[in-house]
């Protein structure tokens, strides 16, 4: 299996705008979201890009795509009908091939220099199915992420198989319903807001979208089918994940990549120097 | 291997199932000893539920029933007071070690084995709350909450439906539950309790049915869901607790008041919030913001959550699980708002049912309250049949318990018990309830000892119920409803009374009686419903005279009420319910604009508070809410007479019913002697610390020291033929009378009910239920006939007691009782304060205490700290005046019901009928085993001293004092007057406070002869100059305060007392002592001390000493 497509959503009418804002990257050069998230997606070897924008946004996403525009393709969500909705609304793009899926509200720092999205990418070539890369979260955010519960698989890398998938489930629900082995009590396996899907669940999204009437559907519902149908892994990964739509997001993921970049020493003085601004008398404090 | 371990660890059920009794009838006490060696190791070793809990509960009926009485087991022993308080303290297992250690110093003796008992028996029953408790914990779905102790960690939020106002009205909208309560057909023999489904799961069946009800002859005419809870968020940063029907509520703002139970009204309120993870219990003494949790919660700071709770008209001890159904209406309630059921409004999933019936099995717990699984079945639709579960792997019972926590459901679809069944069920059914509400706790560890020790009565009887659950199911699937009555009425005449003796009483029968004259063919049977008979019952009649019934069964009810009220403690009037069967179960509705209001109830209850606050203060929401309301008011036909209702409270009629009372009161005062004077003398004392509980004490330094061989002769022993003789001589001339204390109203039997326990019909004697005059009535007619004369009997009575004695003895015509029948009629009475901070704090922290199980204990822990806030806001030593005023009085001690004998002219008359009259033999209305033991008669006459008082070899719940030297000096101490608690551990003997008296002695100590009796003022000064001499002492009595709809208050107060006991301090007062059997000298000061009372062979004593 050849991954070389990839969907990015970014037409939350909420969010329209974080993909837009500048951020100085790992390696010290300023770049939009927008573009970190498409070098991201670059490294793991993706030939071509479709991001899922609100209508009229094409040209000022176009603009801060950076040096790679060229493989980038938009496409309007004519409706506020839900993320499943969203995804779906590239099933022309896709066509029957397996491709990675962002969401353009989220930053990833890897810990190491393989990007997470490529590692997700080559699991997904290698074991030939839908994987989806999860992060063993407590339960006092659950209601913020979607859930996955499963068996690991045996073997070296930290892979589940998945078989229950709940969209942003109360602890109570979740302790019910998700089980998964070896992790400890009061945390869970939440999605990472990186996917490799595969054909399949474009049609479990249209089967969704004739069900839902005018209602609108999320991506989970249809994730939560995909065991049913085909396999379906989760990789455990223990990198980082920035939600660029919480308070003080951006700034948080700005902190990160600084701090996993070239510029963490100047970062960190000035951190220091802040702090101890801060604590200083005012009098007699030089400037 | 040991026989008894061995029936505990078989599987296969034959051995299982065998009883204790039938292999420890034939076992001598060096096989039982042995065999409890070998339990003790079991205890120890296995990690089995039920393996532990049946040994210890086999452990603890060797040493309470069986080793008592066995050749070699001594009759008197000590008990160690370390033990005794770890006993107290629930270590249980420090207990058995030091009690242990008794028994191989001491040998095994009576004493140590009751110690042994109890301790057992708490470590069998301790070992089973905590398994519920571990089990209610572990439920997945639960164990989350057990984490989360801070704010930020709290993972819930609510709705955004729920927290957004509408624009138009500006109300936030309202989520209301409405939810109904249930009915059980059959429980198999309270198979519902939890260790029961948990260990026998295959016998653990219900037949549960959600109904919903209207008070037949109430304003309301239809039946409905009788509880419902509402949500809604506010706009103030605070938690708004409000019961409607309770007419309770609490702004809370700290994280610790949540958490704080007993503190007002809104415990189960409390219990919800917590149980539904709103307010986790991991937050429990955090010292976290509540307002943080608050803003968390709804996503605005600033805002919080009011949650109302209303009951319709359904009095407590309904038996229809209304607490239970409430409790899991506000947690489902709760639940959905906060998304942990995924349907905001309509009915429930069943896992949504089996989390919310979870949730509230915690809940409960949290709030000190018990309850079987089988209670939160309203939240189910229509019938169902709940069962016990097999763990399975996976299950975190299993490993553990056989049995799972949580029970299946299983609904009757409509084509399996049909739609005409259950209407003709509802045409058939009188659902009542008969007025009674009484504590079933003790009733369900009665059950659960039994199903241990499987007695073989009650064993089979537990098969015969399960057997008649199936009987009743098919009478249903047939839709014979005749059939279900003649299986209910079965029930409870066979293999429920078989287990438990105590579910039906005088008042039920005295009811199926009438209901079986009245109706005959057309009286199909009856129905218990929940754990014993009395408050909600049903009667099954035929469907064309169902009306009449309706009608009938409430007089009848409140006739039999009317003739039993001063016997039994009816907590209300009995009402009659009309009902229809719930075929939705617990059902949601969101309300919003202009309709996103709160029931009308709680209107009047929270508008007067808003209307006299500056309207300045009131937050936006609120104003906009009053004027929704008004407009409702203007709109609804069905809110016309709010403007009267909130009028009424905005000006309560306080004045009318205040004098009302206080004049009542003073009546009573003036008419039973009340002495204002000494009354002001004693709460002035009480005020200034005069006197108290810590003065009740002797000295420090006072030598206490227990008697020598020689002080008391030994009547457990066949005494001398010679004073045998002489005492049945004495009996045959007529020279003794018996005096029967009936002045107490017996505060611990009813906690403070106010009902004369001299008149309750307490157990079933000679074929029916006896009281316990009838009793000692029972006991003179036997000795009259075996000495073919009469016997003089005396009661004494006081204000509280003596017209209801005298009206039940007209009525039932002395009871059959021949001989000459006397009353004393009390001459003192007392006005009861409100007790001191000091006195209370006394009682409840430097007494030894019972400390309950962990969350019990805090419960009652919060009780007290707000019983003393009351006694402090009421005023401390002020009169208590706040209840009915029979209520306010109390009897003023034992010691004045003999010296009224002289002064209300009873001895004069007893005398001159009966010349040779020279002996009374006095003795406690409970003391049912004493009898005019000729023996024992012969015995005082010999010595010829003034008294002589018997005692019993003191065992484990013998407290109150006994017979001592008190600086050298024999005499009878009362507990509360022993400088030190641990001192009553070193005496042998507790009084039994039956006393043989000489006339001639007792009127020489009043320095009265035969012929002054006559002269009241003589005889008056006479009593005046003794009483100066005995000490009065202040003690803290309960009393109940009935309210609302079968509401019980139980309020300390302080009284003072003199005690007769103390007469044998007097060194002019020759006084002897005898020890007898325990069967003889007993006393039964509470109910739940019937069961063993009947097991042990003492009920059989005493009928062996009747004739009825």
């Amino acid at each position: 299996m050849r991954i070389r497509k990839a969907v990015v959503t970014a037409a939350s009418p909420s969010q329209r705008r974080l993909p837009l804002q500048n951020l100085i990257d790992r390696d010290g050069r300023e770049r939009s979201v927008l573009g970190i998230l498409l070098e991201e997606i670059v490294q793991a070897k993706i030939e071509e890009i479709c991001i899922v924008i609100c209508p009229g946004d094409a040209d000022v996403y176009a603009e801060v795509a950076g040096d790679h525009a060229g493989r980038v393709r938009f496409i309007e969500q004519d409706q506020p009908r839900g993320y499943g909705h969203a995804v779906w609304c590239a099933r022309d793009f896709i066509g029957r091939e397996p491709f990675l899926h962002l969401v353009s509200d989220h930053l990833h720092v890897s810990r190491d220099t393989r990007g997470c999205a490529a590692k997700i990418v080559s699991l997904a070539e290698a074991e030939e199915c839908a994987v989806s890369a999860v992060q063993a979260t407590r339960e006092g955010l659950l209601t913020q992420f979607g859930a996955v519960g499963g068996q690991r698989v045996p073997g070296d890398d930290p892979l589940y198989r998945i078989d229950t998938v709940l969209e942003k489930p109360t602890p109570t629900e979740a302790e019910q319903k998700i089980i998964v082995p070896g992790l400890r009590a009061g945390s869970y396996l939440c999605f990472f807001g990186i996917h490799v899907l595969t054909p399949a669940v474009m049609d479990l999204l249209g089967e969704h979208l004739a069900r839902a009437g005018d209602q609108r559907i999320s991506l989970s519902s249809a994730l939560a089918e995909l065991p049913t149908r085909e396999r379906y892994l989760a990789l455990q990964l223990n990198d980082r994940r920035y939600d660029l739509g919480a308070r003080y997001g951006l700034l948080h993921a700005q902190l990160a990549l600084a701090l996993n970049g070239h510029d963490r020493d100047e970062i960190l003085s000035q951190l220091v120097e802040l702090l101890a601004q801060r604590d200083c008398p005012a009098n007699g404090s030089e400037q | 291997m040991s026989r008894l371990a061995g029936i505990i660890t078989a599987s296969d059920l034959e051995t299982r199932n065998q009883s204790l009794d039938a292999f420890c009838r034939e076992a001598s006490a060096e096989k039982l000893l042995a065999e409890c060696e070998a339990l003790e190791r079991l205890r120890l070793e296995r990690d089995s539920l039920y393996e532990r809990v049946r040994s210890l509960f086999f452990l603890s009926a060797i040493h309470r029933f069986h080793l008592p009485g066995k050749p070699g087991v001594a009759e008197q022993g000590r008990v160690p007071f370390s033990g005794y308080n770890h006993l107290l303290q629930r270590r249980f297992v420090e207990a058995i070690r030091e009690f242990l250690a008794g028994q191989k110093s001491q040998g095994p003796n009576n004493s140590i084995s009751s110690a042994l008992a109890a301790a057992y028996k708490g470590l069998a029953f301790q070992t089973l709350a905590d398994q519920v408790r571990r089990s209610v914990r572990s439920v997945r779905g639960n164990q989350w909450m057990f984490r989360t102790g801070h704010p930020a960690d709290a993972p819930l939020r609510i709705c955004r439906v729920l927290t957004e106002r509408e624009a138009q009205s500006g109300l936030y909208p309202v989520l209301r539950e409405a939810t109904p309560v249930r009915m059980d057909l059959s429980h198999s023999g309270w198979s519902d309790i939890f260790f029961l489904g948990m260990d026998y799961p295959e016998g653990a069946r219900v037949f549960n049915t959600s109904i919903d009800l209207a008070v037949l002859g109430s304003a309301q005419a239809v039946p409905r869901p009788p509880v419902e809870a509402s949500f809604r968020v506010i706009d103030e940063p605070l938690l708004r607790l409000v019961s409607v029907d309770l007419g309770a509520s609490a702004d809370i703002t700290s994280m610790a008041e949540v958490f704080d139970y007993g503190r007002d009204y809104l415990g189960l309120l409390k219990a919800a919030i917590i149980a539904a993870g709103i307010v986790p219990p991991g937050m429990e003494g955090s010292g976290q913001s509540l307002e943080d949790l608050l803003a968390r919660l709804t996503g605005h700071p600033g805002c919080g959550i009011e949650i109302v709770s209303r009951v319709n008209d359904i009095p407590k001890g309904s038996r229809l699980a209304v607490s239970t159904n409430l409790l899991a209406s506000l947690i489902s309630v709760c639940m959905r708002a906060t998304g942990q059921i995924r349907n905001l409004s309509g009915g429930l999933e069943e896992s949504d049912r089996r989390i919310v019936a979870a949730r509230a099995i915690l809940g409960e717990w949290l709030g000190g309250s018990g309850g079987g699984w089988q209670d939160s079945g309203g939240v189910w639709p229509g019938m169902k049949l709940i069962e016990g579960v097999i763990a399975q792997p996976g299950d975190v019972e299993y490993g553990i318990s056989r049995g799972c926590l949580l029970p299946r459901h299983r609904v009757f679809p409509l084509d399996e018990i049909t739609a005409d069944t259950r209407r003709r069920l509802q045409e058939s059914l009188v659902l009542v309830h008969g007025g009674m509400a009484q504590d079933v706790g003790p009733i369900l560890e009665m059950v659960t000892e039994k199903y241990l020790l499987r007695g073989e009565a009650e064993w089979k009887a537990r098969l015969q119920a399960t057997r008649i659950l199936d009987e009743i199911i098919d009478c249903l699937r047939r839709s014979d409803i005749r059939g279900v009555g003649a299986c209910t009425q079965r029930n409870f005449d066979g293999p429920i009374q078989a287990i438990i003796p105590w579910a039906a009483n005088h008042y039920t029968q005295q009811l199926i009686r009438a209901a079986r004259e009245e109706f005959g063919q057309d009286f199909w049977g009856f129905w218990m419903l929940g754990g014993m008979a009395g408050g909600g019952m049903g009667f099954l009649f035929a469907p064309e005279v169902k009306p009449r019934a309706q009608r009938r069964m409430g007089e009848i009810m409140r006739a039999a009420k009317r003739s039993l009220d001063r016997a039994v403690p009816f907590a209300m009037e009995p009402v009659v319910y009309d009902f229809t069967i719930n075929e939705r179960g617990t059902w949601a509705e969101l309300f919003s604009g202009s309709d996103a209001l709160m029931p009308s109830a709680y209107y009047s209850l929270r508008v007067p508070e808003l209307v006299r606050r500056d309207s300045r203060t009131l937050s936006p929401a609120q104003r906009r809410e009053l004027e929704s309301f008004g407009e409702a008011c203007r709109r609804e036909p069905g809110l016309a007479g709010m403007v009267h209702h909130l009028f009424d409270r905005l000006i309560p009629h306080a004045g009318a019913t205040a004098s009302h009372t206080s004049g009542s009161l003073e009546t009573l005062l003036a008419a039973h002697g009340f002495d204002p004077v000494q009354h002001q003398k004693i709460r002035a004392d009480l005020r200034g610390g005069r006197i108290g509980l810590s003065q009740n004490r002797l000295p420090i330094s006072s030598r206490v020291e227990d008697v020598l061989p020689d002080d008391v002769i030994d009547a457990r022993r066949p005494l001398p033929a010679t004073l045998l003789r002489l005492g049945q001589d004495a009996i045959s001339e007529g020279a003794v009378a018996v005096l029967s204390l009936a002045g107490g109203i017996g505060t611990r039997w009813t906690k403070g009910a106010g009902v004369v326990k001299a008149l309750n019909p307490f157990a079933k004697l000679g074929g029916c239920h006896r009281n316990f005059v009838e009793i000692h009535l029972a006991k003179s007619r036997k000795t009259a006939a075996l000495f073919g004369r009469p016997v003089p009997h005396v009661l004494t009575t006081s204000y509280m007691t003596h017209a209801a004695i005298h009206d039940s003895l007209t009525r039932a015509a002395n009871y059959g009782y021949s001989g000459p029948l006397l009353l004393s009629p009390g001459r003192s009475i007392g006005l009861r304060l409100i007790p001191t901070a000091r006195d209370l704090r006394f009682a409840w922290e430097e007494m030894p205490q019972q400390i309950l199980d962990v969350q019990k204990q805090k419960v009652r822990d919060s009780v007290r700290a707000a019983l003393i806030h009351w006694a402090r806001s009421m005023g401390e030593g002020a009169d208590y005046t706040d209840n009915l005023p029979e209520q306010c009085l109390h009897p003023v001690g034992h010691w004045y019901e003999v010296p009224n004998l002289l002064r209300n002219g009873v001895l004069k008359r007893l005398l001159d009928e009966n010349p040779k009259l020279r002996y009374l033999m006095l003795h406690n209305i409970d003391t049912l085993g004493a009898s005019l033991d000729p023996a024992l008669l012969g015995l005082h006459i010999d010595s010829g001293a003034a008294l002589t008082a018997e005692v019993i070899g003191r065992e484990v719940e013998d407290r109150g004092g006994g017979l001592a030297r008190i600086d050298g000096k024999v005499r009878l101490i009362e507990g509360l007057a022993l400088p030190d608690e641990r001192v009553e551990f070193d005496l042998s003997f507790y009084n039994s406070n039956t006393m043989w008296i000489s006339i001639p002695r007792l009127l020489d100590i009043f320095g009265l002869s035969p012929a002054d009796l006559g002269d009241e003022e003589k005889s008056a000064e006479a009593v005046r100059a003794v009483a100066a001499r005995m000490p009065t002492y202040v003690t803290i009595k309960d009393v109940m305060k009935r309210w609302g709809k079968g509401q019980e208050d139980i309020y300390p107060v302080a009284q003072f007392e003199k005690l007769w006991g103390d007469m044998t301090a007097l060194p002019d007062f020759d006084c002897r002592y005898a020890v007898v059997p325990r069967l003889r000298g007993q006393q039964l000061k509470e109910v739940a001390q019937l069961d063993g009372w009947l097991r042990d062979g003492s009920a059989a004593y005493v009928e062996s000493l009747c004739a009825w």
